[in-house]
């Protein structure tokens, strides 16, 4: 583990304003951080026939499937707005949008449910049941 | 030539054909095969058949249908026209392969050649006329792989047909001429009228013939570059003209499958590969080793995060 002393902040009174957005996980990694425009190029060429999606960038071929984040959690789009030079200062970072949903696409193999992204939403259910076993033994003690 | 089913998706491969002439299914007929579109960076691949009764060959050649390449756009328009009325004995079929189709094709994981497309194009075509009822006798092929190979690759698909194919069968044999009639006016048209997708507002139609070294081409596509999402599916991605422009002037994106070297890959997600535990002693493992994540979270590409 790093040895970052610093605390970061979320501001939470954010959560409120900001704006449900869609949100797109890509199998690809994008140099780039900043706005791009996803509704005319991606939105606009998505395709949707049952339950799968289909779409391409860069001339590949990519399928996708909507997957709703776990029960009782939001997603949260995470912006910071006064970037820090230094490791050991705090930092705050504003909600600048919030999602309960969000597409991932694979390259060319469907969806399903051995997917990583899939199977990660499972996490905080197990978690809680770990803790409540924790809790058992604990109580036992 | 209603190309609207075209029109209407964009971004698959679309079959377009004329009804076949009922002498087509009683009498011997031959086929000419031909393509249109495979140089350009922008728009569809079209392939084309064309066939009629042999015993119509001369009537065919009557029409004066020559080597699509030769004629002037109005010259070929004028001529499909001539074998539209002619529709008692001459049929035609097209496959319009999207660029988009073309991209992600040639892009895929297991790459899927322009050539072996080309190839599985020109034999669906065959099949199609096949089921349809034609009676094939001969079929002519223009190509420009080797030719001897694709002859026999057609021959042994389809027994009991002649198969030609030869370079330049499109001058050669009026069918074959005929054939790229069909596609290049299948072709012009789509290009010409091509529906974007993608939300662009207006986009300037000056995109010259769409072949790389076209100097109004080349122009559009340094214009029409967006640095992210890189081009419209107007281009075909997988053409080096456009995956040049996009080195140089779009964001890089990186795939699972890219032929990138081992090292360099993992040093990017700033990890260490394999062959760095044999360099410098030095580089301390910050990782605790008694402490192994559980395949349980790896597996979800969960992982503990005390800074963003």
């Amino acid at each position: 583990m790093s040895s970052n002393s610093s605390v970061t902040h979320v501001c939470v009174s954010s959560v409120s304003v900001a704006q449900r957005a869609p949100l797109h996980l890509m199998p690809c990694e994008i140099e780039h951080n900043g706005p791009a425009q996803v509704s005319q190029y991606f939105t606009a060429t998505m395709k949707e026939c049952k339950y799968e999606k289909t779409v391409s960038f860069r001339g590949r071929g990519l399928k996708g499937q909507e997957l709703s984040c776990p029960e009782g959690y939001t997603g949260l789009v995470l912006k910071e707005t006064n970037k820090s030079g230094s490791d050991q200062e705090d930092r705050t970072v504003q909600v600048s949008s919030v999602f309960d949903k969000l597409t991932y696409w694979n390259l060319e193999t469907p969806p399903n449910s051995d997917d990583s992204v899939v199977k990660a939403m499972d996490w905080p259910k197990l978690a809680e049941a770990v803790s409540y076993f924790y809790l058992c033994i604990f109580c036992r003690c | 030539m209603d190309l609207s089913p075209f029109d209407k998706d964009n971004s698959v491969s679309c079959r377009l054909a004329s009804q076949v002439p009922d002498i087509c299914k009683t009498e011997d007929c031959c086929l000419g095969i031909d393509e249109a579109g495979r140089g350009p960076v922008l728009g569809p691949m079209v392939y084309g058949i064309c066939f009629c009764p042999v015993s119509k060959k001369e009537q065919l050649k009557n029409l004066k249908v020559a080597d699509s390449k030769t004629l002037t756009e109005a010259e070929r328009e004028n001529l499909f026209q001539k074998l539209d009325e002619a529709r008692n004995y001459v049929g035609w079929a097209l496959q319009v392969l999207s660029p988009n189709t073309i991209s992600t094709s040639m892009l895929q994981r297991t790459k899927y050649n322009l050539n072996a497309l080309s190839h599985d194009t020109a034999i669906g075509l065959v099949q199609y006329a096949l089921d349809c009822g034609v009676q094939l006798k001969e079929i002519y092929v223009d190509t420009v792989g080797p030719a001897d190979k694709y002859e026999d690759k057609l021959s042994k698909l389809f027994p009991g047909i002649s198969v030609t194919v030869r370079p330049k069968a499109d001058s050669l044999f009026p069918i074959v001429s005929a054939a790229s009639i069909c596609a290049k006016v299948a072709r012009d048209r789509v290009v010409k009228g091509w529906n974007f997708t993608e939300e662009l507002g207006e986009v300037d139609p000056d995109y010259g013939s769409g072949y790389p070294n076209d100097p109004k081409t080349k122009a559009w596509l340094l214009k029409y570059l967006d640095p992210v999402f890189g081009y419209p599916q107007f281009v075909r991605f997988s053409w080096s003209t456009a995956q040049t422009l996009m080195d140089s002037k779009a964001v890089t994106v990186h795939w699972d499958d890219d032929e990138e070297d081992g090292e360099k890959a993992a040093q990017r997600q700033k990890n260490r590969s394999m062959l760095s535990y044999f360099n410098a002693s030095a580089g301390g493992n910050n990782q605790n080793p008694t402490h192994q994540t559980h395949r349980f979270l790896t597996e979800r590409r969960l992982k503990n995060l005390n800074t963003l």
